[in-house]
This record gives structure tokens, sequence and C-alpha cells, in this order.
């Protein structure tokens, strides 16, 4: 939902299900047209404001996206003479005749894509463009994204600013981009929609305000993969985000403890997704041969297929997925994850040589890291050791479905 | 759109490597990059080695004298070139192209209107 109260609650239901549908298609189709993100946000807040207030007594119009369109449009011609822009950027205003915003079917060109570029570009930083692309392309308010960054409204409300004065301001391109950039800047685009898909996974238990953006991110992997139907890795990217989404319901205990995934009962994940998943990963490994997201998301892939807890972890399938990726890149996250299905499939010890072999100073601030070690000497009766990684981990301030997770263990360690 | 790729190298490292074919490398580099930008370059130098700058500082009402560049980085401001290109990607692309020996960096600012 675009919840913005600028943008209209008043008149509650049809006004918040277009902004929502039609938002990020309205901002795109402004900015391409007018080349600036302010004048396309400004204007549609605008559009929204005066539905709310013309609304309730004319009624709905026919076509609501494009009334919202055509006063959106209206309200960006006026800021556009306002400003007196320069020549050399002024946007042509020719175009449509705005005079009347009520006019009905107005095609509101499809220039998502652009927008999600533009707000990805890798010159703007990671952070900013994770906000970036949650205030302008999901339409999530400063508030809601203030708190799943775990920054103050103010300090978001800043970056988001400087993000958009440097796009203005570095000449970022308002186009899709050219085939030399293309590889880096769809990394930068895929990259940014995983930082802000983490901020909305992190929250397990999916009661507080970053959960709700966890719809938010199906919907925008969705059309990514969808504007870019020949691309592997939007469609891998949009694969992992249902997988790991169908698993929600499965990842705390009735005390709010985290269920590791191997723990999980299968029937309470959410098969409807895991479908839709699955197809998006048929058609990523269709598209070319396997990157690191498919890899990934194929990963995922094998959890979900489990039928039932009776039914065989899918242990040697996980490790030998861990070593392909392995084999894209060294990435120690990606090595710790491999010890646990090491551990598995080899043994307890062959595990605990694997991540001896790692730089436990580089780790020693790495929860993750602590906690595998501890689960690992847990099992094999090194009950010391074990204690202390989980004090470890502990002191590292975890989020609390994994702290009473560990606590439980600590504890059951005696 | 002007921008200014402002370039920082380790000048060590190119006193170092002085007369090898390393720095003959970079400068043949140089003169390709000017043939491949053409007319899209529009300003630039070289710039003489940090060692011969000179920086005035103001502080408040003071204006101060100091002998070298206003800040003792490894990396220093070694030349810079100036090019009209239609946007940031593009600018990036021409950054990316420009010669260096083992490391450094080329900022990339827009010029103010």
């Amino acid at each position: 939902m675009r919840r913005d109260p600028a943008r209209g609650s008043v008149n509650g239901g049809c006004l918040d299900r277009t902004a929502r549908a039609a938002g990020a298609r309205i901002i795109g189709a402004l900015a391409a047209r007018f080349r600036d993100l302010d004048i396309a946000e400004d204007a549609f807040a605008e559009a929204c404001a005066r539905a709310a207030r013309a609304w309730p007594s004319s009624g709905e119009p026919r076509d609501p996206a494009a009334w919202l369109y055509r006063a959106a449009e209206r309200s960006a011609l006026d800021a556009v003479r306002r400003r007196k822009v320069r020549d050399r950027w002024a946007p042509s205003i020719s175009g449509p005749d705005v005079s009347e915003p009520a006019a009905e079917d107005a095609l509101i060109p499809d220039e998502r894509l652009r927008l999600i570029f533009i707000c990805c570009h890798p010159a703007v930083a990671a952070e900013a463009r994770a906000a970036l692309t949650l205030r302008l392309v999901c339409g999530l308010s400063v508030p809601e994204i203030a708190r799943a960054f775990l920054v103050s409204e103010a300090a978001l409300a800043q970056r988001l600013t400087r993000a958009k004065r440097k796009i203005a301001r570095a000449g970022v391109p308002f186009e899709t981009p050219r085939p030399p950039e293309w590889t880096q800047r769809l990394d930068a685009v895929l990259s940014t929609l995983e930082v802000a898909y983490a901020k909305a996974h992190e929250d397990a238990a999916g009661s507080s305000a970053h959960a709700g953006f966890a719809r938010e991110m199906l919907d925008l992997t969705g059309v990514l993969a969808e504007l870019l139907p020949t691309h592997a890795e939007p469609h891998a990217l949009a694969a992992l985000v249902r997988y790991a989404e169908a698993r929600r319901p499965a990842r705390l205990d009735e005390h709010g403890a985290m269920v590791p995934l191997s723990e999980q009962d299968p029937r309470l994940w959410r098969r409807a997704l895991i479908v839709e998943a699955d197809a998006f990963l048929a058609k990523a490994r269709s598209l070319g041969p396997a990157g690191a997201r498919t890899l990934q998301a194929g990963l995922h892939g094998l959890w979900c297929a489990r039928p039932s807890l009776d039914a065989p972890a899918p242990w040697p399938a996980v490790l030998s997925h861990y070593d392909q990726l392995l084999a894209h890149r060294e990435d120690v996250v990606v090595r710790i994850n491999r010890a646990v299905a090491l551990g598995e499939v080899s043994g307890v010890a062959a595990a605990l040589r694997e991540l001896g072999s790692l730089d436990p100073a580089a780790l020693a601030g790495f929860a993750p890291y602590h906690a595998v070690m501890a689960d690992l000497l847990r099992r094999a009766g090194q009950r010391e050791q074990a204690r202390e990684a989980y004090r470890r981990v502990l002191a590292l301030a975890p989020a609390e479905a994994e702290r009473l997770w560990l606590t439980r263990r600590l504890t059951e360690l005696g | 759109m002007k921008y200014a790729l402002l370039i920082y190298s380790d000048e060590a490292e190119f006193d170092r490597l002085q007369d090898t074919p390393a720095v003959a490398g970079v400068m043949e580099g140089h003169r390709a990059f000017a043939v491949d930008m053409g007319s899209a370059i529009v300003g630039g130098s070289r710039l003489e080695s940090p060692q011969t700058a000179t920086t005035v500082r103001t502080r408040g009402a003071e204006k101060s004298l100091h002998d070298g560049p206003f800040a003792e980085t490894k990396e220093q401001l070694g030349g810079f070139y100036l090019i009209d290109v239609p946007d940031l990607d593009a600018a990036i692309a021409a950054a990316r192209k420009i010669p260096m020996l083992s490391q450094g960096c080329v900022e990339i600012r827009p010029v103010g209107a």
C-alpha cells in the first residue's frame, strides 16, 4: 500500500488501491518525461491530495489511475513553469492537453524499469538506493523506511534528499543503461533489492513495521522479472524472495524462538508462493548458465521441495550447491554455511576442520560464525568450548528470536 | 553535460617507475584516450608533482601560505580532464578508460553551471 498520509487515506479504498497499483507507473512516467525525481514525486503526492478532496463529492472517476496521472502531469507542468528552469535541461512541455485532469483513458507509459534503474544507479550510496527504491517504486512512507533501516526519520529524509540531489546534479541518465554499463547497472539494481529485502526478512516475527514491505518486495521482484524477460538473475531473485517468504510462517516457534531451516515443519510453508518461486527458478535456469543468484535461489528451492519433516533433509544437494557457489566466488559467509552442510554430510569433525581454516580474528564480530561454531562444538561434545561460543554470539546482541533459541541451547548444555 | 575527471595517483610509484615501459605505457594510454574521446575533451592537463604545490589556506580572516598540496595523502591529484558528454554513465565510461599504474582513482565531478 502507498500509505503516505499525503497520498490520501481520507476516502480510503479506491484512492489507496489506485495509488498503490499505479503509483510507480505514474511517478516513473513523470520522471522519464520531466527528468526530475522531485517534480515527479511531488506532482504525484499533489494529485493524490487533490483526489482526496475531489472524489468524495464528484464520485470516483471511471479510470482512477488515468485521473491521477492527468492531475499529476498538470502539477508537474505547473512546477516546471514555476521553477523557470534553465533552457538546457528544461523538458519539452508540449504533449497532451492537460487542462482536463478528468479526461478518461489516458495511457500511462510504463517507465517503471527506467525509474528502478535511476533509483538504483551505482553512483548513489547502496543504502540510499534501497531507501529511494522503497520510497518511489514501492511507495513506502519515510517513517516506514526509517523504521526498517533503524535510522531516525530526519536522517532518512536527509539521505533521500541527498540521493535525489546527486541524481539531479551529477547527470544520472533517465534512461535504461546502454550495453557497456548494462551488467554493472543490473547488478546494482539486484543488490539494491537484496539490501531492501534483507531489511524485510530480518524481522522473523513479521509483526513490526518492516514485515509489511516483504509484500512490496514480492511485487517489485516480480515486476523486474516481467520487465526483463530474458535475464536470468531477476528471475532468480524473484524466486529467492518467494521461497524465503513462503517459509515465514514456520520461522518462529510458539515461544517466539527461531526455528532452524532443517527443523521447520514444511506443512506450515505457503505452498502457493513455493509454486510461484519454482516457476521463476525454472525460468532463470532456462535463461543461461547458473550465476550466483540462481544458485542461491536453487538452495532455497532444495529446502522448499521437502514435503515433510519425515522426509530426509536435502543436505548432500545443499553441500553441492555451496561448492558451486564457492567456485563462483570466494565468500566467507558461503563457507560458513557450507560448513553446516558439511557437518551433516561428512560429520562434525570435518565441519570443525573447515571452520578452523577461516581467520578467527577477521570473524570475531560476525555472529553467524560463532553460532555455527557453537552448534558444532556442542555436537562434538566439547561442552566448555561450546558454552564459550554461545556466550560470544549472545554478546553480539542477536535479534530476539535468535537470542531465545541460542539461550535455550546454552541452557541445555547445563 | 560537463564533468571534471580528477586523476589521483600514487606519485611515489610514478617516481619509482620513471623511465620504465610502465610509465611510458600510461603516457601512451593518455594519448590513446585523447584520440578516443576526440572533441568530448574540452580541457585538461597533467599537473606537476605535488611537491611543487603551494597552498593558500584561509582560517577566518587569516590567509596563510604553505609549501605543498592541501592534504598529504598517498594518492595525489596528478592531472585532470574536462569532458563534455551526455550523462554520468558516459562520464563513468570515460573515467574507466583513463590509464593508471597499479592503483589510483578518478573522481568524476559535474562542473557547476
